[in-house]
């Protein structure tokens, strides 16, 4: 009890620092950033196009990665953003096209997200099947429900007499920056203040890391469950009507791929694959990280192929990284 | 002799007849996994303020007996009187509305969530629109644990930290600061070293302090018998003994838990 009251000072702000895991992820993202603008010819990277580019496309895959961390947070995986994406991509398209106005086109796909991923919910925790399994299906079930539907054409979604709808999800703000970055770092606050600072994200926190527990403590650990899954059926449809607004057109492979990307994501922010562990500000930073290796990678004019092989090579780094310091965090927190 | 309270169960219409001392009174308890019996005609009572020990092997029934209190699952048969109203437990959370607290071994915190948090996890106190009132949690938790005589620097703390002693501390303390009427701690001794049982056993002495009814499973009957003031075994989802401690040693208590139902002839 006796201490130095500096050196116990020191002792803390050095395992506060530790403890943000968060910090470690913005570093990697940081280096990655620098490396890419001073290798890229012409330094291209950091032009005001490119960070355009980076930002807006990014935070569409970006605000999915926050919604799959908070589900991972809680104990389950979704395997099937990409498709709930594409299918309410279809949706909104078809609605807007059938003479459905606008604003409630895109009120009504996110209400058939959000149903979807209750869905998904609803059957995970009723049957007890694991959620791989349930969306690992629902990721098939809706690609197929899609491409069908559309028949796999492209197909184009002209909204531009609608120019109050298309700036809230598209082009800039200010002239500056761009709405969709407004949208991911509003999406990240409205996340990570619920997670850490509202009782409902202790709750979520509590489920994943010991679901008997929180049981025992009267935590309703399925309804905790489904409404993360609705969560992220709600932001996929969100990315859904920024893709389709921006692009202009619907493709049947919108999403492709993104459910491993966005899982990567979460754990590249720090999020335990078994739950219970995880910040929002990592997954923040660590979806930013996947978002900056396919954009810088394209910049230096890499062959796409190998976007797949860095980030291959940054996933397993950046957990052993993590696991390294979560060690130490160990050993810092005992005394 | 051996058995002053085994004869009071199942007076008749009796739940109007005042508690008397009495917090807890569990009437002839079934419980039946498929066509496997585990519990068989139990009675259980628990006075206020009493520590019983409820001892017996593995697979006597005490697990189940004790998540029945605890709303885990229901009864096949039998009645539960609390504060001497009969009671439906259904949930966990309808047990914990009547103060009825469960600790278990290995399911009471989540490790990886601070100590504030785990102590009022599912019942965080909240400032407006459920956001946490995070300093009340701190300081309240840090009070909490500093009253049964655990003195711990920092309530950001992640539980997994701590050793295994101060984690029962952290599950304790929850129940103090909730108010609870009757705790149950499940093998709270089981993973400790010497030194950590003794100080959970502190624990345990500080819930008595506060007025709570402890009931303490355990198969350690040396633990059992530094504490508890009665002892109920089971042996084959039947109770056979309810003992004072005053009435009892270890050796006869162990007898008991060897020899099973056959033990009541060994007595006589």
């Amino acid at each position: 009890m006796k201490e130095n009251p500096q050196k116990k000072m020191k002792k803390s702000l050095m395992a506060s620092l530790i403890r943000m895991r968060s910090l470690n992820v913005f570093f990697i993202f940081l280096i990655l950033f620098l490396v890419f603008w001073f290798l890229s010819p012409g330094h291209r990277f950091a032009s005001r196009e490119n960070l355009d580019v980076f930002l807006a496309f990014g935070a569409e895959f970006n605000i999915i990665a926050l919604a799959v961390g908070m589900l991972m947070i809680s104990g389950e995986f979704d395997l099937s953003v990409g498709s709930i994406l594409v299918f309410c991509s279809f949706t909104f398209l078809k609605l807007f096209d059938s003479g459905v106005h606008i604003v409630l086109a895109a009120i009504l796909t996110l209400g058939i997200g959000t149903l979807i991923g209750l869905g998904h919910g609803y059957i995970t925790v009723k049957t007890g099947i694991p959620s791989f399994i349930t969306t690992l299906g629902a990721m098939m079930f809706w690609r197929g429900v899609t491409l069908f539907w559309s028949q796999g054409f492209q197909k184009p979604f002209e909204s531009a007499e609608f120019p109050a709808f298309n700036s809230a999800f598209t082009g800039t703000v200010a002239g500056i920056v761009p709405v969709q970055l407004l949208w991911f770092i509003g999406i990240t606050l409205v996340i990570a203040f619920i997670m850490h600072y509202h009782k409902y994200g202790n709750r979520i926190f509590a489920t994943g890391d010991n679901k008997l527990a929180a049981k025992a403590m009267g935590i309703n650990t399925d309804r905790v469950k489904m409404a993360c899954f609705a969560v992220v059926g709600l932001i996929c449809s969100l990315s859904a009507i920024l893709q389709i607004v921006r692009v202009g057109t619907f493709s049947s492979r919108a999403g492709d791929g993104w459910e491993l990307k966005a899982i990567a994501a979460s754990v590249v922010g720090g999020t335990a694959l078994t739950g219970g562990i995880g910040s929002i500000v990592g997954i923040f930073w660590g979806a930013l990280i996947i978002s900056v290796i396919e954009n810088g990678l394209v910049v230096m004019r890499i062959p796409y192929a190998w976007t797949f092989t860095v980030f291959g090579v940054v996933i397993v780094s950046s957990v052993i990284i993590s696991n390294i310091i979560e060690q130490r965090r160990i050993e810092f927190g005992t005394r | 002799m051996g058995k002053p309270n085994s004869k009071t169960g199942r007076p008749g219409p009796s739940s109007t007849k005042g508690n008397d001392g009495l917090l807890v009174r569990m009437e002839d308890i079934d419980k039946w996994f498929g066509k496997v019996c585990a519990l068989r005609g139990v009675d259980l009572e628990v006075k206020e303020g009493e520590i019983l020990g409820l001892v017996g092997d593995n697979g006597a029934g005490k697990s189940t007996l004790i998540k029945i209190l605890s709303g885990f699952h229901p009864a096949d048969k039998g009645e539960i009187y609390f504060e001497g109203k009969r009671v439906h437990i259904r949930s966990p959370k309808d047990a914990k509305k009547l103060g009825i607290e469960t600790v278990y071994q290995e399911q009471a915190l989540a490790p990886h969530v601070s100590i504030a948090r785990n102590i009022f996890m599912g019942r965080e106190p909240s400032r407006f629109l459920g956001f946490m009132n995070r300093k009340m949690m701190d300081r309240e938790s840090l009070n909490t644990l500093l009253n049964i005589g655990l003195s711990l620097p920092d309530s950001e703390a992640v539980v997994e930290t701590l050793s295994g002693g101060q984690r029962q501390g952290v599950a304790i303390a929850r129940v103090i600061y909730f108010k609870a009427k009757l705790v149950i701690l499940d093998e709270p001794t089981i993973a400790l070293s010497v030194k950590e049982s003794r100080q959970v056993m502190e624990f345990i002495t500080q819930l008595k302090a506060e007025g709570i009814s402890v009931v303490f499973i355990t198969h350690n009957l040396y633990h059992a018998f530094q504490i508890a003031e009665r002892f109920v075994i089971l042996a084959h989802g039947e109770k056979v003994a309810d003992v004072g401690r005053d009435e009892t040693s270890i050796d006869h208590l162990s007898q008991f838990i060897i020899s099973g139902r056959d033990s009541n002839d060994l007595k006589k």
